[in-house]
């Protein structure tokens, strides 16, 4: 039965977290929160995380209704599983190169992960409503939501983060182990301030549609730095010789910049004592974290006292574009079809909340290949078989995106809208499944495997067309297998929780090795076997016209 | 007596359009207002700048004899609030939703499991305690939020379409509670579109039309700028006149009978 779990302040029930949190109970009241309110809505935000919406009347029956289960807790081990292959990084004796390659994943992930997964609780404008019309400061609704996402993104690092931490204590010495691990928290917390600053910027300058646009930009922003930030601190290291693991380190000016390089600061001192560079490092990282401190000090407030504007945009007359209606009469083979294209078409453009989850995906699935090929291109190489191959295979790297598509598309924030699928008079999931599936091939995955096809064709002449061609029609299938994987319920009939977050990493995890296995097998098979690209073209196309005709029908 | 509630030209405007274009009135304490519009003629807007959700562009406002602080949230104790949209967290029972609102407002859990146990038996809701609000149906969802905005015994009450959803012998006990709650000198800001109940109900009666406040004072009084109910003065003062012809253009469009001018 329900867990009473407002029982009146600290309980010998609490989760260790909350019970860590009233360790920082004076911290909090010192930026002026009031902290047990802030603990009455964090609890209930936690309770609410662990709790599943009921889908559908009927369709879930109670069995899953009274179980208390966080999800994102419970699917942490994944991300300590996958950390085990960081331990690689022990092979090489330089601290500064494996806690570099351990800081840069970590920021990737909490920065993705903060993205695409925590923005929607930072703007979400019902608490506004429902708490904001009570005595409680916009400090203390803020300080909940930043503790809320803050709880699970520590969480969320530690998991990344397990196996090198440990791997830390055993080969590096118990302070580097103290030191990864206070680092590793302090990251969390970097991002989350982060993040914080930006929206709350964004939303205090902005106002009405061009707010909810220049949300999805900034996301897209940060996605593209993070990845270019990526590639750039792979330079900065240079193996010298692979036997013996020895890599030398060339910083220079503008790699100050990349601050994920002040994390790993602390460690140079610590094995190679002073040098100046390290030093001024850790005094960036020191200041950053001082200056993070004080501006989210400043900020904490904005997001909420401006959200409300989020609301208040302008309706603007929606038309269907001549490419939704085009698409919609070639692909949809029934007008019940036809009828949830649109529907799909128009959702997709209006939800914000669907944008803020999907557009970072996107960006850093875009980002890879686009940076490979003008990298490719500023080496000044005639375009020789051997990387004109490379070539072919980059539009490839946008399937990262097919497993953020599924999960996306089972969200909503108007999921209640639901009732209107079950109302509906034919048997329609199957035609609804077909039509989200084609929407988001001709919305999304064109157009991103689109434009790297076409910076190709240009690169490289007609002549491999088919091969790109069957590139798409293979990822046409891979994401009908995707939504069929994961598609149990109607589409956009589910409502988006925190404890949901981890949903897309999961899928993306085990969709990896399987869609690995199948591109290396067709590009071998159409780079060796004469002639095969024709073959591989009529398998597509007949699995493609059976997925697009009878796809999801039971 | 001092005015419990003072707004004087109070403007808003979103994206450039403006909503509030200098909202006036004034509200003395143990008053029922009926706080009535049009769709969109800046009903909620006022209410949230009240409730400090919404800033306002311009203008002044007075709460409890002094002007409002956006930084000070004490104010926020003293009233009780039901939106319009009957917003809830689902996911939680109305036992935790009831328990969480009263800990917003510092109240003791004993306090609020008894004064909510009360009320809701009161409104025959009281088997439901333990139930999640997402089996709720739209006239217990509404009790819950009836409790939600007194369970702390405010002074001011904004109610924003109260009785939606709710049975006629419910209806019969809020209005009652709504008498009730004047005698205790309880001010109650009313919100609704039906007209009727309003008429009843409300000591003063609001118009506010376009960002305007275009009628302001008690029914008996409105009524001699224009004869009837308060409906046909409503669609006097909002410049509405052409329900039957509009009635007749629908019926049209559902039949497929386009008139050139649609």
């Amino acid at each position: 039965m329900m867990r009473d779990v407002f029982g009146g302040g600290e309980q010998a029930g609490d989760p260790f977290y909350l019970k860590l949190i009233d360790k920082l109970a004076p911290l909090y009241r010192k930026i002026g929160v009031d902290y047990p309110q802030m603990r009455t809505i964090l609890e209930m935000k936690l309770t609410m995380d662990s709790r599943k919406e009921a889908v559908i009347q009927g369709m879930n029956t109670s069995k899953k209704q009274d179980e208390e289960k966080n999800q994102f807790f419970s699917s942490l081990w994944v991300y300590a599983i996958i950390s085990v292959f960081l331990l690689f990084l022990f092979v090489y004796d330089n601290w500064v190169f494996q806690y570099t390659t351990y800081f840069s994943y970590i920021f990737i992930m909490l920065f993705s992960t903060m993205l695409a997964n925590f923005s929607n609780i930072l703007l979400d404008t019902k608490d506004a409503e429902l708490i904001g019309t009570k005595p409680v400061s916009q400090k203390t609704i803020g300080a909940a939501k930043a503790t809320h996402i803050g709880i699970y993104l520590v969480s969320f690092t530690f998991a990344a983060g397990l196996a090198v931490m440990l791997a830390t204590f055993y080969f590096n010495g118990i302070l580097a182990g103290l030191l990864i691990i206070f680092l590793s928290f302090l990251s969390a917390l970097w991002a989350l301030g982060l993040t914080i600053i930006l929206y709350a910027t964004v939303l205090k300058h902005f106002d009405g549609e061009k707010l909810k646009n220049i949300i999805a930009y900034s996301q897209i922003g940060v996605s593209v730095f993070m990845v270019a930030g990526y590639y750039l601190m792979g330079q900065i290291f240079e193996v010298i010789d692979p036997e013996t693991f020895l890599v030398e380190m060339n910083l220079s000016l503008g790699h100050a910049l990349l601050f994920p390089m002040w994390f790993v600061a602390p460690f140079g001192l610590l094995q190679e004592g002073f040098q100046t560079v390290y030093l001024v490092y850790t005094v960036f990282l020191i200041v950053g974290t001082i200056a993070i401190g004080i501006l989210y000090n400043l900020n904490s407030d904005k997001i909420d006292s401006n959200l409300q504007k989020m609301n208040k945009a302008k309706a603007k007359p929606s038309s269907r574009s001549l490419l939704e209606k085009g698409t919609a009469k070639l692909l949809s083979f029934s007008s019940l079809e036809k009828a949830y294209y649109h529907f799909t078409w128009q959702l997709t453009k209006n939800e914000r909340e669907f944008k803020t989850r999907l557009y970072p995906s996107i960006a850093s699935a875009m980002i890879f290949p686009l940076f490979m090929f003008f990298s490719s291109l500023r080496g000044d190489q005639p375009i020789t078989s051997q990387n004109t191959l490379t070539f072919l295979y980059l539009p490839y790297f946008t399937m990262l995106a097919i497993p953020m598509i599924a999960v996306a598309t089972q969200f909503s924030v108007n999921y209640k809208g639901r009732w209107l699928f079950e109302l509906s008079p034919k048997h329609a999931k199957g035609p609804f499944l077909r039509a989200v599936t084609k929407v988001m091939l001709v919305k999304i995955l064109l157009p991103m495997y689109g434009l790297i096809s076409l910076l190709i064709l240009i690169l490289t002449g007609f002549t491999y067309s088919v091969q790109l061609l069957n590139g798409f029609l293979l990822m046409s299938d891979i994401l009908y297998f995707e939504m069929k994987r994961t598609g149990q319920q109607l589409p956009f009939s589910r409502k988006y929780a925190a404890s949901e977050a981890n949903q897309g990493c999961m899928a993306s995890l085990i969709f990896f090795v399987p869609v690995f296995v199948i591109s290396l097998g067709m590009i071998l098979l159409q780079t060796f076997v004469p002639y095969a690209e024709w073959g591989v073209l009529v398998g597509l196309l007949a699995l493609n016209g059976w997925w697009m005709k009878k796809g999801f029908d039971k | 007596m001092e005015p419990i509630v003072e707004l004087v030209d109070v403007t808003k405007q979103f994206d450039g359009t403006p909503v509030l274009k200098g909202v006036t009135f004034s509200v003395m304490p143990g008053e029922i207002i009926g706080y009535i519009g049009p769709n969109g003629a800046g009903k909620s807007t006022t209410v949230k700048i009240i409730l400090g959700m919404l800033k306002k562009d311009s203008g002044t406002i007075r709460l409890f004899d002094q002007l409002l602080d956006p930084n000070d949230v004490t104010y926020k104790s003293r009233i009780g609030y039901v939106p319009e949209n009957a917003e809830l967290y689902e996911t939680l029972t109305a036992k935790e939703y009831l328990l969480f609102v009263g800990e917003l407002y510092g109240m003791k859990e004993q306090d609020i499991i008894q004064k909510s146990v009360q009320m809701m038996d009161a409104l025959g809701i009281r088997d439901a305690f333990h139930g999640r609000l997402s089996s709720f149906s739209k006239g217990m969802r509404q009790k819950v939020l009836i409790i939600s905005s007194l369970i702390h015994d405010p002074d001011i009450l904004f109610w924003d379409e109260p009785l939606s959803g709710l049975d006629a012998n419910s209806v019969q006990i809020i209005k009652e509670l709504l008498a009730k709650l004047k005698q205790d000198g309880k001010t109650i800001f009313y919100s609704s579109h039906v007209m009727d109940t309003v008429e009843k109900l409300s000591d003063r009666i609001l118009i506010l039309h376009d960002g305007h406040v275009v009628a302001d004072g008690p029914f008996s009084e409105l009524k001699k700028e224009a004869a009837g109910t308060l409906e046909q003065l409503f669609n006097t003062l909002t410049g509405f006149d052409q329900h039957e012809a509009l009635a007749e253009q629908f019926l049209q469009g559902m039949k497929g009978e386009f008139t050139h001018d649609a």
